[in-house]
């Protein structure tokens, strides 16, 4: 009874605490990004609301905003579509075929997303030199691909491990070959997996900071964790109410997108990290 | 029968390598290759304006005596082992919680996942504000709690930077930590419960007796991938105190980012090089000491 009744003291305190750890920054965020001026806490400053921020940073050229969003869903997207397709086909061969090194190709598939950048970035700055592609989608897309891949052959591969090897037999004996038996029957039953393989491609390329920062130069191709990360204003001053806008413009959707997907969101992170 | 199982392996092998091709020839360009490169350039002065001469191990000297280095080299392996347990302790809490039978747990679940979801650029610049002495989060529940003396300059001293830093990645890398960890609990079989309890057991040696043995090989896991992760971080520090103050929270990589950055890369290539080695090393170790090594397959 006692003991009990310590637990469910303890994890109602627990509640608590994770609700607002996990929250207050984020809420704090927003509500910075309403008001008129970001120092309503100091003495003497009331509360004001505004939608300033959210319109100037939507409509005034010169902050670039809207560029950074659109490169960022570009580069996300078309990165997460081919990784996806890329990760599936490489999935279905390790899920299904027989063939020497498989379970070795599959380690070290997955040993490759564990490269520091840091490693990577001063080749690949050299490279977008010599091939003139500096401040384009394509400096961005490549190094995105292969960064996420790893990532998206493990949740892909787990998946169609699942999906019975019937539904391949009963094809290949219609005479089907292995990349119709791909394309028509396992890459549209694996629809789901694929989707959320694609949510945390996304997510992942989004959030990118250290390629952009250095593949990119202007708003041609700065994505927005580089748009944010170097907001200043016109005099040296910390612009706080668009940042704080555009920070929630930014991470809304992917909010959003995890919350509706929370249940998928676990499952395939779990398998990309367990199955190893 | 034994020619025709032959006859089906080797064609399966040519239509694996088929559709491994894109897969692998992707990571071969822009992974192997970037750090191999990384490694030649190593060898070489890479810098702007002067010729390119190959140096072999005289950019790994000038590390061993460069003060710079070591700092940010202390600075980095003191944040990996104050920030990882502290993930991992907080992490394991919210995964405890969070695969209790509570009312709205899908509710917490999401919630629990916010932090995840946002870019770590946008939760570096939200900590920034709160952080900030004037106006910031902190020092007004400071001053409203009485917790700290006064308003504190939380970047402008070392330690305190630190501890912000920590806080920081905290925040934004738990809800890893517990979502892995909530999938290893939910593998735990209620009924293990109901026999301890039958025995007599109260819950918290359940939860070290039971439960922590259970999560163990998922618990290495989480350390792996956070540790090697925290070895190599970068942009939140990039924001948040981009190495100060006095470049006492520099990291490795911020550090090597920097020779990039001024047009040094065989300099900032060695640095790259033993970040690469440090999680190399790191990865290796865990593993060995959470018993993976071959047995899982």
């Amino acid at each position: 009874m006692n003991e009990a009744r310590t637990r469910k003291v303890l994890i109602a305190v627990g509640v608590v605490f994770m609700v607002t750890f996990s929250l207050a920054p984020f809420a704090w965020m927003l509500l910075v990004s309403v008001s008129r001026s970001p120092d309503f806490l100091a003495q003497g400053v009331d509360f004001a609301a505004t939608a300033r921020n959210y319109a100037d940073i939507l409509t005034v050229k010169s902050l670039h905003f809207l560029e950074y969003l659109r490169n960022s869903l570009a580069v996300g997207g078309i990165v997460a579509v081919a990784c996806a397709l890329v990760a599936a086909l490489g999935g279905y061969a390790v899920s299904r075929l027989e063939f020497r090194g498989r379970t070795t190709a599959a380690l070290g598939i997955l040993a490759f997303s564990m490269f520091p950048q840091i490693c990577l970035v001063g080749y690949l700055y050299k490279l977008a030199h010599w091939t003139g592609l500096v401040n384009t989608y394509p400096a961005l897309v490549f190094p995105y691909l292969a960064w996420t891949l790893p990532m998206a052959f493990w949740v892909l591969t787990s998946y169609m491990m699942q999906i019975p090897r019937d539904f391949d037999d009963a094809a290949l004996v219609d005479g089907a070959g292995r990349f119709t038996v791909f394309w028509r029957v396992i890459l549209p039953i694996s629809a789901p997996g694929l989707l959320s393989a694609m949510l945390l491609i996304f997510i992942a390329a989004f959030n990118e900071f250290l390629f952009a920062l250095m593949l990119t130069t202007d708003y041609h191709a700065r994505t927005i964790p580089v748009g944010i990360a170097l907001f200043e204003g016109l005099h040296g001053e910390i612009p706080w109410g668009y940042i704080m806008a555009a920070s929630a413009l930014a991470s809304l959707p992917l909010v959003i997108l995890a919350a509706v997907f929370q249940r998928h969101v676990i499952q395939d992170v779990t398998r990309g990290a367990l199955k190893a | 029968m034994g020619r025709t199982a032959d006859t089906r392996g080797n064609r399966d092998g040519l239509v694996a390598g088929g559709f491994m091709l894109p897969l692998v020839l992707t990571i071969l360009a822009f992974v192997v290759l970037p750090v191999l490169g990384t490694l030649w350039t190593s060898f070489f002065r890479d810098v702007t304006y002067l010729p390119r001469k190959l140096m072999w191990f005289s950019n790994y000297g000038r590390l061993l005596g460069d003060a710079a280095f070591w700092q940010s080299a202390r600075f980095t392996a003191l944040f990996v082992a104050v920030s990882v347990p502290l993930e991992l302790v907080l992490g394991t809490t919210f995964a405890l919680i969070l695969n209790e039978r509570l009312r709205y747990r899908n509710a917490l679940r999401a919630m629990v996942l916010i932090p995840w979801a946002v870019p770590t650029i946008v939760a570096a610049r939200t900590w920034e504000l709160i952080y900030n002495y004037s106006y910031g989060l902190a020092n007004y529940l400071g001053g409203l709690t009485h917790v700290t003396p006064g308003p504190v300059n939380w970047l402008g001293s070392p330690a305190s930077a630190f501890g912000a830093l920590v806080v920081a990645d905290a925040w934004k890398t738990t809800p890893f930590v517990a979502i892995i960890l909530l999938a290893g609990l939910q593998t735990i079989p209620e009924t293990i419960y109901e026999q301890a309890r039958v025995d007599g057991t109260r819950f918290d040696q359940r939860f070290f007796k039971i439960t922590l043995p259970i999560l163990k090989p998922v618990l290495v896991v989480a350390l792996v991938f956070r540790s090697i992760d925290a070895v190599r971080i970068l942009d939140l520090i990039y924001v948040l105190t981009d190495g100060g103050p006095g470049g006492s929270t520099t990291s490795l990589s911020l550090y090597g980012y920097r020779f990039f950055n001024e047009g040094d890369f065989g300099y900032g290539s060695a640095v790259a090089v033993v970040v690469f080695i440090l999680a190399f090393v790191l990865s290796i170790v865990y593993l060995r000491a959470g018993g993976f090594t071959r047995a899982s397959r």
